[in-house]
């Protein structure tokens, strides 16, 4: 009797398991709609009074009736809410789309790249050049081209840089949301310390490091902060007429001179002990060590508003415009976009809410909130901060490149921080460390 | 009478035969399915029909190579099952153990056989996890090796380098300071009570919390700086702080000796990775503590008292006693502690993301990276035979120690 109760038992444990382990595969994610609609009285009244707006006041595009979109980005508060207000103001023009926002503030790519291979991917989400990587050449991402000319948004709206990124094969697979680029951050009470003029936006190079090499020369201040870091690099390369690859990224040009004579030059300012790397000074980054007054000057970017308001709020600092190189004035670009997932059962909405989030109405209430700069040119004057001012004048200066150099970009990258990290340690001469950098990098591009 | 009996009898040994053989190669079939290599994406997961039409397209062959091995495990046990049949006693006794096995072996079956057996074939084809696999050979783990000639890319090779120094530090010194951690609190100190929770408590706190702490206490103007200098100085020795987590010196270096870049394999481990490496001696060492405390409450205390009788010492004691009687739990805590070294990733990830130059690069750590393609297009294919590389190197340590260190533990 007993054993075959157990017979039984098993046999049920059995199929109970199998069902479980089926129904898994096929159940959708229970999403908890986590819509708090927290309506922003200050945002809504703003908006119907933008004169420009007026265009964007009917949906973009046709979308399918009682739509439902899952939304997914990363960032902290300030950008979920920034996101929420977006989302209010895109059921105002566009009443029968639901967006159920779902952020995912850490391991955002890991975590998408996961839910895509699982089917179970938000529709519309933030695309960095990882997850372009990832999912545009693998047909995880519509193409956008068709939508935005239905939309009357065309590729020309964007400042032109921004695309590069979001573009394979002459297609847009994502629209850029917002951009920042590096600008000269200083602390001005160094400059007085040394009895120095402050930073002008007619620097140069040469300059800076004059003012760094008095500063660190007086001691109260470290002179210039900058970690062995490919893109605080950039800005010094590309102003000298040089790039990390070639236009079609298919091999590097790290050991060509206009790199070397600046990979020379930033070397020769760290071992003068003008340039010090953020550990040297026990920060973790160079914009920490403005915050805790340990440095004169570094490279930040538009990050560095929020984040000085939010835990060095007392600290007095300004930003000038990058320094002149001897070719060129240039800055390096970084971006991020939105795009939509391939195979969304509302196409047509989750893009007409991707181009409602890029568009020049939702930007430009974006910009006012002085969290992120407007991906479209003429809108650059609504910018208030005139630290962000600073920063984002770099962005549209003819020479400057946006932060990508194709799938193989962060390796890439590593290679010229681990360049420049084994010449500062004295391993290398500039010129050894830079062949092996481009040994290192035609490996990379090529696609191992 | 018997000739009569015997035919139902076996008739019936038959059929439950035929049914475990069946119910296997089903089970079998399902957990396949289930784990099959096909193209992933929102498309293929929208219902169990395209699913099936994607396995269809793209896995049959390896369906067919596991179908091939569960018609051979199916008859096996669908033999056993028709052997034991006809005995009551026997019949009763292998089936309550294999209803009771059931929800285990059924678990491991999907989501460890299952996904191993996955792993092994994608290991073989270049895989994205939403394009097709395409079958490589061996180029995955042809590339692997390939760091050995070529410079550029000498990640894997790099992280085997690190993890060996890794492993040969960490497990000697982790196992002889928990030894002496148990014997101390093991000879009736006062407060033995108190210290055993002082010791463990690292232990039981998580490796990510004392990692954020550590990271703090690295730092240029961090504690273990300051007290160094402060150590140091009155000495006489002139102390310069170092960015523990970011300094890629090899210790071979700080002797003085100058070693090319080129000649990295030759520095030995890193500042930054023996800083890792102190850290988590800081954190295993009480888990093994743990061990040993109970392996030495069982040691029988007639032992000593005879050989205190022969006038054996306290070291001799030891070293007689103590440590011939630990050597079982010696060698698991070598096993367990190499097992856990070559799998070092989460201080890693935590404190150095592989840095300074490579010099704290894992091959986890590397696997992770190239699986969620974090350099790079998603390359599950290469990432998976970077984990069937280190499984065979683990299963090779473990081999040895097992031969070495087993031997002669049975005469006590």
């Amino acid at each position: 009797m007993k054993s075959k109760m157990l017979v039984v038992f098993s046999c049920l444990m059995v199929a109970v398991l199998l069902l479980t382990a089926c129904g898994k595969a096929t159940t959708e994610p229970t999403s908890a709609p986590v819509e708090q609609a927290t309506a922003e009285p200050v945002e809504a009244t703003t908006e119907p009074v933008e004169a420009t707006e007026v265009a964007a006041s009917t949906c973009p595009l046709s979308v399918e009736d009682g739509a439902t979109i899952v939304f997914s980005g990363w960032g902290d508060q300030t950008e979920q809410q920034i996101y929420k207000d977006s989302i209010e103001r895109f059921k105002a023009i566009c009443p029968n789309v639901t967006v159920d926002y779902q952020p995912i503030p850490d391991k955002f790519q890991d975590k998408l790249k996961a839910q895509m291979a699982g089917g179970t991917a938000p529709d519309v989400f933030y695309v960095d050049d990882q997850l372009m990587t990832a999912f545009a050449s693998t047909g995880q991402l519509m193409a956008l081209d068709d939508v935005m000319a239905e939309a009357g948004v065309s590729r020309d709206d964007f400042i032109p840089a921004l695309l590069t990124i979001f573009t394979l094969d002459g297609k847009t697979y994502a629209l850029p949301k917002d951009w920042s680029t590096l600008g000269l951050v200083y602390l001005p009470e160094a400059f007085t310390d040394a009895g120095i003029a402050e930073p002008a936006d007619t620097w140069t190079w040469d300059d800076m490091r004059t003012a760094a090499k008095a500063i660190a020369a007086k001691g109260t201040y470290a002179g210039f902060c900058m970690g062995a870091d490919w893109a605080r690099f950039a800005p010094f390369v590309f102003s000298n007429g040089g790039d990390y690859a070639n236009s079609d990224f298919t091999a590097g040009t790290l050991d060509t001179p206009e790199v070397k004579e600046m990979a020379t030059f930033v070397t020769e300012m760290f071992n003068e002990k003008s340039l010090v790397r953020p550990a040297d000074i026990s920060a973790s980054w160079c914009g920490e060590a403005i915050g805790k007054k340990l440095v004169a000057m570094t490279l930040e970017g538009g990050w560095m508003v929020n984040s000085m308001k939010l835990d060095y709020s007392d600290v007095v600092w300004k930003t000038a415009l990058i320094p002149n190189g001897s070719k060129t004035r240039a800055d390096v670009i970084f971006t991020n976009g939105i795009g939509v997932n391939a195979s969304t059962k509302y196409p047509m909405a989750a893009a007409a809410f991707a181009i409602y989030l890029t568009g020049r109405a939702n930007q430009g209430e974006i910009v006012k909130t002085g969290f992120a700069y407007s991906t479209h040119p003429d809108q650059i004057d609504l910018i208030g901060n005139v630290n962000d001012k600073a920063i984002a004048e770099a962005g549209l200066l003819p020479d400057t490149k946006v932060a990508y150099w194709g799938p193989y970009t962060s390796k890439l990258e590593d290679s010229v921080s681990k360049a420049l990290e084994r010449v500062w340690l004295g391993d290398q001469t500039v010129d050894e460390a830079f062949a092996q950098a481009q040994a290192e990098a035609t490996t990379a591009l090529s696609g191992q | 009478m018997e000739h009569k009996n015997l035919k139902p009898g076996k008739s019936k040994s038959v059929a439950a035969g035929i049914m475990i053989f069946l119910v296997v190669v089903i089970t079998i079939m399902l957990v396949a399915f289930m784990n099959a290599p096909t193209r992933g994406g929102a498309q293929v997961m929208a219902s169990a029909q395209t699913y099936f039409a994607e396995v269809k397209q793209t896995a049959l062959p390896f369906l067919v190579v596991v179908g091939l091995g569960a018609v051979i495990l199916g008859v096996l046990a669908g033999i056993t099952v028709y052997r034991v049949w006809p005995n009551q006693k026997k019949r009763n006794t292998l089936l309550t153990a294999y209803a009771f096995l059931t929800p285990y072996l059924l678990i491991t079956c999907i989501f460890t056989i299952g996904v191993i057996l996955f792993a092994f074939y994608i290991s073989f084809t270049h895989y994205d996890i939403f394009t097709e696999p395409t079958w490589v050979g061996l180029n995955n783990y042809k590339l692997a090796f390939k760091g050995f000639t070529d410079s550029t890319q000498k990640d894997f090779v790099q992280s085997l380098h690190n993890v060996f120094w890794y492993t040969l530090l960490v497990v000697p010194i982790q196992t002889t300071l928990a030894i002496g951690m148990a014997v101390l609190l093991n000879t009736g100190v006062r407060l033995k009570n108190f210290f055993r929770t002082i010791f463990y408590a690292p232990s039981v706190t998580s490796s990510v919390v004392i990692t954020l702490i550590f990271v703090w206490l690295y730092l240029k103007s961090g504690f273990v700086n300051n007290i160094m200098t402060n150590l140091l100085t009155p000495l006489g020795l002139n102390f310069q702080s170092v960015n523990w987590l970011g300094d890629p010196r090899g210790l071979f270096q700080l002797f003085g000796f100058t070693i090319k870049s080129s000649e990295w394999y030759l520095r030995g481990p890193s500042i930054a990775w023996m800083a890792i490496m102190v850290q988590n001696i800081f954190t295993t060492a009480p888990t093994f503590m743990i061990m040993f405390l109970a392996a030495l409450q069982d040691i029988n205390p007639v032992l000593y008292e005879a050989a205190a009788i022969d006038g054996a010492n306290g070291w001799q004691q030891f070293t007689k006693i103590t440590l011939p009687l630990l050597r079982p739990i010696i060698l698991l805590v070598i096993v367990l502690g190499t097992i856990g070294t070559l799998q070092v990733f989460d201080q890693v990830y935590l404190a150095t993301q592989g840095g300074p130059l490579g010099t704290s690069l894992t091959p986890v750590y590397l696997i992770y990276r190239e699986a969620m393609g974090a350099q790079g297009p998603i390359n599950m294919g290469y990432a998976a035979s970077l984990a069937f590389i280190l499984a065979l190197i683990i299963f090779v340590f473990t081999f040895i120690q097992r031969r070495v260190l087993e031997h002669g533990t049975e005469q006590y």
